[in-house]
């Protein structure tokens, strides 16, 4: 049997230039040598020269060292075609569309969701009468989790960081008056069991009211990394089931719902739990192959999965790593689609991205800070070219974040946006060498972690046994060290702290129990409405379909049009699949 | 005498549905580096994280939140540690992102104390120290 090549093996073989032309002549680097030798031994301090490498210790930075000049020495074969090229051409380097931010500025796509399903229609209708053109939904705990507003575990839970969604019912207030056909929902739906869930309640809703599913534009998460690796959880289902079910709902809403983004590959909440920004993105590009070798696997034609393919990045500290960073990840998702996949069309090509700035890098001293934090991460990636945007509030790390401070954040987008003349044009640190040479790094250590991963057996292997949990958690430990350390430093904690200190009086939400008073009342009349024989015989078949084989949302959308709720769904994969362990050890 | 120089013993576990786990994977290698040990729980209901520090017989149980919820549920762990006879013996703290304001009200359903997301390993450790000597 053929051992199967690696990515890396792959592109080493495939991804060479048909035709290599340095930009450089070979007589005018000999000559920048000789002058880069003569500066760096004459002008450059002895101290300087000695530590002309350093490494910069930031939050979840990736800890590449950096030399003190950057020149064309530090890339002397550089290829402008074949490396950076045009924007909207390979290798997409520079952006995936020609005129970026001058034909459509980044989406400034702020979450929201706090509330009770009439509250959060209510609050998508005052964004939509505002400007919004589109809304992007934060679930609650439990619907994230897959409980029910009623079950015992839910206590203290719905409502507060998100909207509780528990039936189609819940959906039809959530969208009630909404066009639904016009605007686009990105609905949070994390975890490929809760969009199994959550997103066929949202097909229903279209149904009852005569709404062709071709029409709906939005997007769900539906990342198994998310599930069976980021989340704390009480139950988990073997990773193997996990992986399955997304490539399921991929498979299901690319057939039938063919304007919906079936798959966002969330690097940013595996980052923010604690990994470098070469690791949130090997972990994603990794996923991402290994869906669609299973898509292939399936039948289907790669073009028709992965132009609908999304990323969602964090950008931390580390200014020109994150600009960098968006840059790699492009140039190797292209490599990977045209040389791995052998796709053809040009937008299976583009890595599309979502990003919001970190969150684990504020602090909850002097929260006024964070503002300027966030502003910086906004501002690095859209030198990076991404797609859209949301930007943290400063007092994210006293709670969910009041009005003022999300209204904050959306005017750092519109600053930079309107104000700084950033996005008249396109990529435009390309062509310095220090960005250039730091490119070629990152798809470097990309790569070489997505090559790890593979030839450990691929990434549902590395999550099942452990590696991947693990590696994260000695990240988690490391850098708590380090600031504890002060070797991070961390302006206001750890570095400049204020003698008198003290912690401001922060606005914080406030968890209102009659919410979950009204869920459960609405859960108990469901029940005695609905048909619960109907229901039962619903759930029976989703649990002999993930026994069986065939795909789950053909069967929880059946459960869906009998009113099934999302806790009994939960229940019937957790008994299909059985309980998982997760293996993390500290 | 003996009990005092015995290894302090923490369970950490968190609410039903929390999603986060930074905080207590951090506050796990702090208090081993500490000397403590540490049985990681994670996600668990008020009766199986009472029944855990029951049978592992711990000294100390940590729960780390983000959510929110954690009055509701906080008084409802510790009247489960008080129905079963363990709210006196057990010292009980809580950390993560809560209201400020609810600091002295967690405090007076029974937690020892809480911390902050900025809180420092000093800080906690020290806590403990005293919490736990002050019951042993």
């Amino acid at each position: 049997m053929d051992v199967e090549k690696t990515t890396k093996e792959i592109l080493k073989e495939k991804a060479v230039p048909e035709k290599h032309t340095p930009l450089y002549n070979p007589e005018a680097l000999k000559g920048i040598e000789q002058e880069f030798d003569r500066w760096k031994n004459t002008v450059v301090r002895e101290q300087d020269r000695e530590n002309w490498g350093v490494t910069p210790h930031t939050i979840l930075g990736s800890e590449i060292p950096r030399e003190l000049l950057y020149t064309p020495l530090s890339n002397p074969e550089f290829d402008y075609i074949e490396e950076s090229g045009f924007s909207g051409e390979k290798p997409f380097t520079r952006g995936i569309h020609p005129n970026m931010y001058r034909g459509r500025v980044f989406t400034m796509r702020q979450i929201f969701g706090a509330g009770s399903p009439e509250q959060v229609n209510q609050r998508i209708k005052f964004l939509l009468e505002h400007g919004a053109t589109g809304t992007n939904w934060a679930l609650d705990l439990a619907t994230v989790q897959m409980f029910d507003s009623d079950e015992p575990e839910a206590q203290g839970q719905v409502a507060t960081v998100g909207v509780p969604i528990d039936c189609v019912e819940d959906m039809e207030i959530i969208c009630k008056d909404i066009p639904i056909d016009k605007v686009s929902a990105s609905i949070i739906t994390h975890y490929p069991r809760n969009t199994a869930i959550v997103f066929p309640m949202y097909l229903v809703l279209a149904e009852r009211r005569g709404i062709p599913w071709d029409k709906l534009p939005g997007s769900v998460q539906n990342d198994f990394i998310m599930e069976s690796l980021v989340r704390s959880a009480s139950e988990y289902i073997p990773p193997k089931d996990d992986f399955r079910v997304q490539c399921d709902n991929i498979e299901f809403i690319r057939k039938n719902v063919p304007l919906w983004n079936y798959v966002t590959l969330n690097g940013y909440n595996l980052r923010e739990w604690g990994t470098s920004g070469i690791t949130e993105m090997a972990v994603a590009v990794a996923n991402a192959i290994e869906t669609l070798k299973d898509m292939i696997k399936r039948g289907h034609d790669v073009d028709w999965v992965a132009e609908r393919l999304a990323f969602f990045w964090a950008p931390a500290n580390d200014f020109f790593e994150e600009v960098s960073r968006l840059r790699a990840v492009r140039r190797l998702w292209y490599k990977i689609m045209r040389c791995r996949f052998e796709a053809k069309n040009p937008r299976s090509m583009w890595m599309r991205c979502h990003v919001q700035t970190s969150g684990i890098s504020l602090t909850r001293e002097e929260p006024m800070n964070n503002v300027v934090r966030a502003a910086y991460q906004a501002l690095a990636a859209v030198l990076g070219g991404a797609q859209s945007l949301h930007v943290d509030s400063y007092d994210e790390a006293y709670s969910v974040p009041s009005e003022e401070a999300s209204l904050l954040s959306l005017r750092t987008q519109q600053i930079i946006e309107a104000e700084t003349a950033v996005t008249q044009v396109v990529d435009p640190l390309g062509g310095s060498f220090y960005v250039e040479a730091l490119t070629n790094e990152i798809e470097k250590r990309i790569l070489d972690e997505v090559d790890e991963i593979e030839k450990m057996g691929g990434i549902v292997e590395v999550v099942t046994n452990g590696w991947l949990h693990n590696k994260v958690t000695r990240a988690i430990q490391r850098e708590q060290k380090m600031v504890a350390d002060g070797d991070i430093k961390v302006v206001g904690r750890n570095y400049f702290r204020a003698p008198d200190l003290k912690m401001p009086d922060v606005w914080v939400h406030e968890y209102d129990e009659s919410i979950r008073e009204a869920m459960k009342a609405k859960l108990a009349s469901l029940r005695m409405r609905r048909d619960n024989e109907k229901a039962s015989n619903c759930l029976n078949a989703l649990k002999e379909a993930c026994k069986q084989g065939g795909n789950v949302m053909e069967y929880t959308l059946e459960c869906a049009r009998a009113d099934c709720t999302e806790g009994e769904m939960r229940r019937a994969f957790v008994e299909a699949f059985g309980l998982w362990k997760t293996p993390i050890y500290v | 005498m003996a009990d005092k120089e015995k290894k302090i013993k923490v369970l950490l576990a968190q609410f039903p549905l929390e999603t986060h786990s930074r905080g207590i994977i951090t506050v796990a290698g702090m208090l081993r580096d500490a000397g403590m040990e540490v049985v990681l729980m994670g996600n668990a209901r008020s009766e199986q994280i009472i029944e855990a520090a029951i049978q592992e017989s711990v000294d100390v149980v940590g729960i780390s939140t983000y959510c929110g919820g954690e009055l509701a549920l906080g008084s409802e762990l510790l009247n489960v540690a008080k129905e079963k006879g363990i709210k006196d013996q057990v010292v009980f703290l809580l950390g993560g992102i809560f209201p400020p304001k609810d600091a002295p009200k967690l405090q007076e359903i029974g937690f020892a104390a809480t911390f902050p997301p900025s809180a420092t390993k000093e800080e906690i450790v020290s806590r403990i120290d005293s919490a736990v000597a002050a019951k042993r």
